[in-house]
């Protein structure tokens, strides 16, 4: 008898099918992603808050700037783009690494980690230009709230892309081992989360926020 | 597990396939999907096709459709092994969301119409 | 301010205040010399192998158990002293404590009890007891179970630190803007809070991840939903509730960390601000918390209930009912808690309405646990008597809160003593009783042998006598228009009702300090009280099948389970035919090793909060690559596991074998 099966205590022939839990537990495969999946609804619940600052705060503005004074549509089009598009690389690179590919899954990830770079670069720019014309966090609770929304979501970018790299390092010097693959699983998870919570900021800040 | 030819290109999200074709264009689809419903969010928001104070309700069916695409062509939330703790943990977080969203948004809006008016509205009052 | 020390001076010693300056050179002396006789006996290795780099969660659970132990006796100390200062300061008299230091006490008071010994509390238990009841060998997440419980522990410290080092928070243990905020908060009591929070916050949701994962991804085979022991539902109950409300918290205090060291404007009264925005956010997490504490606590009174009446629970399947409908709903009635803001008359009417059903799910236990006992052959144990205590207590809180829940009614009773006498009424019988029944129940579990009962049973009386006298008359004292927070009493024909609260706390104290004599007395005689079979009270659950304690690994083989009550039919079986179980193909076990991840983690992140607080950059950046590096290293490890050879779990198993059959025999030789 294997070890793991000795693990989930398999003992005698098969119980009687009761639903989950007749097995045993569940193998890391499953167990890992799970949890991750469940820390990444939390960190959804967290940008719910923020959202939800953000509702109550945009026509706070202290007699300064407006969201239509602010905000530029084409830079919007552009980070959005670049976002989906590594998120759809990123997708890619689940596949090779599925595959144990080197080169293709390295090569992905390079692009994902670069589009997500041109994302946080467009975001930076557009902070600091709000900065400099007198827009920034502390102007307003409409700007305090706004920076904050956006910001957080970058500093997650900014944190996937730090994890990309370590990623990159570790499949390049330990390979495709079982636990590397668990780790591309949940970075490829959290990358795709950032893309959905960024679909709710340019649509509910920068659409509706620009609405005429 | 037997796939006949005509089945590589089957791409239902919710079928785990061991092809590297078929998950690719799996990944292909809803990129596509995206980009169109991207697409269609910003031409909503600067036409006036849709009446006024529809676009927003537009905007965010069309967010929600978005994130629909994500979550089945990128995370494969319907697929997988035991795929339904993970449905039943993103409906939990989903009615998280709605609450603190809209229990928030709703009590804020309240508050502020039941505050006092502007002190210089105020004095403008006072002074009749 | 200096670029090196921040804002750290001489003058953050509290040499001119000698309460926290004898405090605190009494803590650090007393701290010192464990330090010293430890080292001295050489139990350092044995520490820091079983305990400090442990990944087992029963280790972990009693970690977390004795931090809250420790925490407790501070936040009562807190509230002794307000007890104490407040039949002091009644008409003429002026008490000892000025205002800007009774404020510090309060709100140390509040956080110290709720974050820093409820919850470790009820998720130490939460640790020990979930694996071994759904019959597994650990969490789902074993190394992140250890650097959650170092992540609270970090920010217990830094809010002991704040003791010796500045300030606290004057602000209540929620810090409500816009006395929270810069302008009127300048000090660093708020900071220390925040930071504090925020820390042990972050371990706080890693263990929800974790417990929610292990509770539906890993159980013995079998074990399916709807045979799940009750403590593990409720477990699953709260951990989803963290899972939900405490990023809400990091966002809030987050927030006002924002304003505070960066000059936003979210809760300001300045530049747009709204600080009715934070009393919402808090909220959402706050009324949730409670129910994070409740829950698990219900979880230990069904166990007890149905352990001493010989009767498995009354309405399994209504008490799992209930159980998730609390877990739902308590996250829809969070603005009872301002009713008084001014949400207008029909808000006020929807969430006072969902805050009366909240009570009917919880009436259906309190019957269930009822109609548990009765029919029973009910055994007088301490963890009993805190469950009849419990019983006969709690209802009354929870009617005072029925009441509270109607607006009209609040709006006479919101901060007033009524309301601190409604949330102590609850907390105390519902939280704290249950803990009580927790640590005499499951104590023999963990260490091998019982406490003494005649202590335990002292223990609980003066819980009982002194929670009533401390409590009931702030009832009166609301009603008669008493705020909370008071620092001075100017209607002296209070006085009486006062000195009775304050006999009530001193009784309190009484029964802590008995806790204490109880623990050493029983370790000193603990030959007269071994738990030789594992099973004292005649359990019903899995965790009552191994030995006492149990191995690293709890069980040599995962137990079948083939119905509700694994472990109760299992021994009627083995009862009735008067043998065990074949005995089974023992294999090696592969158990995670120990790490210090945790620790040295928690190390930088209290170094970062601690210079984010005293505004000292260089040290704040040091501290976070210091946990990034860590973090790296530690997942740059590839072996993670270690093999417990068979020789080793045979050897334990049939020892355990052995003393069970002979346990059979004796039971079978006087039936």
């Amino acid at each position: 008898m294997t070890t793991e099966a000795a693990t989930i205590g398999l003992t005698h022939g098969g119980s009687e099918d009761t639903g989950l839990g007749h097995r045993g537990p569940e193998s890391k495969s499953i167990v890992v992603p799970y949890g991750f999946w469940l820390f990444v609804l939390s960190d959804m619940i967290l940008f719910s808050a923020l959202f939800a600052t953000y509702a109550s705060l945009v026509t706070a503005t202290d007699g300064g700037p407006t969201t239509n004074q602010l905000f530029d549509r084409t830079l919007v089009a552009i980070e959005t783009m670049a976002l989906l598009l590594s998120s759809f690389t990123c997708g890619l690179a689940m596949i090779a690494a599925k595959r144990k590919n080197m080169f293709w899954t390295q090569g992905w990830l390079i692009v994902t980690g670069l589009l997500g770079a041109v994302f946080l670069f467009i975001e930076l720019y557009e902070f600091a230009m709000m900065i400099e014309e007198g827009a920034g966090p502390q102007r307003s609770a409409f700007l305090s709230s706004f920076f904050t929304l956006v910001g957080c979501h970058g500093a997650h970018v900014t944190a996937g892309l730090l994890w990309i790299g370590t990623m990159m390092a570790q499949i390049w010097a330990k390979g495709f081992k079982d636990h590397i693959i668990r780790r591309l699983l949940c970075l490829s998870v959290f990358w795709h989360a950032l893309d959905i919570i960024w679909v709710a900021i340019f649509t509910i800040v920068y659409l509706i926020g620009t609405l005429p | 597990m037997t796939e006949d030819e005509d089945n590589l290109l089957d791409v239902a999200p919710g079928i785990p396939h061991s092809n590297i074709v078929s998950e690719t264009v799996a990944y292909v689809i809803g990129l596509a999907l995206a980009l169109i419903l991207t697409g269609v969010s910003f031409w909503v928001a600067s036409t006036s096709t849709l009446w006024g104070p529809g676009v927003a309700v537009g905007l965010v069916v069309l967010a929600i459709a978005q994130m629909g695409v994500h979550l089945v062509f990128f995370l494969h939330i319907t697929s997988g092994p035991d795929n339904t703790n993970n449905v039943l943990a993103l409906a939990f977080g989903v009615l998280i969301v709605f609450l603190v969203m809209v229990g928030t948004i709703w009590i804020m809006a309240h508050m502020d119409a039941n505050m006092a008016p502007d002190p210089a509205i105020m004095n403008l009052q006072m002074q009749h | 301010m200096s670029v090196i020390f921040g804002k750290l001076t001489w003058d953050a010693i509290p040499f001119h205040d000698p309460i926290p300056l004898i405090t605190s050179a009494v803590v650090i002396l007393a701290v010192a010399a464990i330090g010293i006789l430890v080292w001295r006996k050489g139990w350092w290795p044995y520490l820091r192998d079983e305990y400090i780099t442990s990944t087992d969660h029963k280790h972990i659970g009693i970690m977390y158990i004795v931090l809250a132990l420790l925490m407790l006796v501070r936040g009562f100390a807190d509230a002794l002293m307000m007890r104490l200062h407040q039949s002091m300061a009644i008409g003429a008299a002026q008490g000892y404590l000025p205002p800007e230091h009774y404020n510090q006490i309060f709100s140390a008071h509040g956080t110290i009890m709720i974050f820093f010994v409820a919850m470790p509390f009820v998720i130490g238990f939460m640790n020990f007891v979930v694996p071994l009841q759904l019959g597994v060998r650990d969490v789902a997440f074993p190394t992140m179970n250890n650097v959650s419980f170092w992540l609270t522990a970090s920010g217990a410290l830094l809010i002991n630190i704040s003791l010796f080092l500045g300030e606290f928070a004057r602000t209540g243990w929620l810090a409500f803007p816009p006395l929270s905020e810069k302008e009127f908060s300048p000090g660093v009591g708020v900071d220390y809070y925040l930071v504090a929070l925020q820390i042990s916050g972050v371990g706080t949701i890693l263990t929800a991840v974790n417990f929610v994962t292990t509770i539906l991804k890993t159980r013995a085979p079998g074990m399916s939903y709807l045979r799940m022991p009750v403590f593990c539902w409720t477990s699953l109950a709260s951990n989803l509730i963290i899972l939900a409300a405490f990023p809400v918290l990091t966002v809030a205090l987050g927030l006002l960390m924002l304003d505070r060291y960066m000059g936003f404007h979210f809760f300001t009264n300045d530049g747009g601000g709204n600080s009715m925005l934070y009393m919402n956010l808090i909220w959402i997490w706050g009324h949730p918390e409670v129910y994070i504490l409740v829950l698990p606590a219900f979880g230990i009174y069904s166990e007890v209930a149905a352990t001493f009446s010989g009767k498995p629970l009354f309405g399994y399947r209504s008490m799992v009912f209930a159980t998730m409908i609390i877990c739902v709903v308590s996250l829809m009635v969070w603005l009872h808690h301002f009713f008084t803001m001014g949400a207008g008359a029909n808000i006020n009417a929807i969430f006072g309405i969902a805050s009366m059903v909240i009570g009917i799910p919880t009436g259906v236990k309190i019957y269930n646990w009822l109609f548990t006992m009765y029919g029973g052959r009910v055994r007088f144990t301490v963890p009993v008597h805190y469950l009849l205590g419990f019983m006969l207590l709690f209802v009354g809180g929870g009617l005072t809160g029925v009441l509270l829940a109607i607006p009209p009614v609040d709006f006479i009773t919101h901060n007033t003593l009524f309301l601190v006498a409604h949330f102590h009424h609850v907390i105390i019988p519902g939280v704290v009783f249950a803990i009580m029944a927790g640590y005499t129940y499951w104590f023999p579990k963990a260490f091998g042998f019982m406490l003494h009962e005649g202590l335990g049973k002292a223990v609980f009386w003066c819980w009982f006598i002194g929670f009533n006298l401390a409590f009931m008359p702030l009832y009166l004292l609301g009603f008669w228009g008493g705020t909370r927070r008071l620092q001075h009493i100017s209607d002296p024909t209070w006085a009486p009702w006062l000195h009775v609260a304050l006999l009530g706390s001193v009784i309190i104290g009484a029964a802590i300090v008995l806790t204490v004599v109880q623990l050493l007395y029983s370790i000193k005689t603990r030959d007269q009280r071994m738990d030789v079979t594992g099973d004292p009270w005649d359990g019903r659950t899995l965790e009552w099948l191994t030995l006492s304690p149990p191995p690293h690994y709890n069980f040599a083989v995962l137990p079948d389970v083939h119905g509700e009550e694994a472990y109760w039919t299992r021994k009627q079986t083995a009862i009735k035919e008067e043998r065990l179980i074949d005995e089974p193909d023992y294999q090696p076990i592969e158990m995670p090793i120990n790490t210090p991840t945790g620790v040295i983690c928690a190390f930088f992140a209290t170094v970062c909060g601690f210079a984010v607080i005293w505004y000292i950059w260089w040290l704040a950046i040091v501290g976070l690559i210091g946990a990034f590096a860590v973090f790296v290293w530690y997942a740059w490890q590839d072996e993670h596991e270690h093999i417990i050879p068979v020789e080793e779990v045979r050897a334990n198993a049939r020892e355990r074998r052995r003393i069970r059959m002979e346990h059979l025999h004796k039971l079978s030789q006087s039936t």
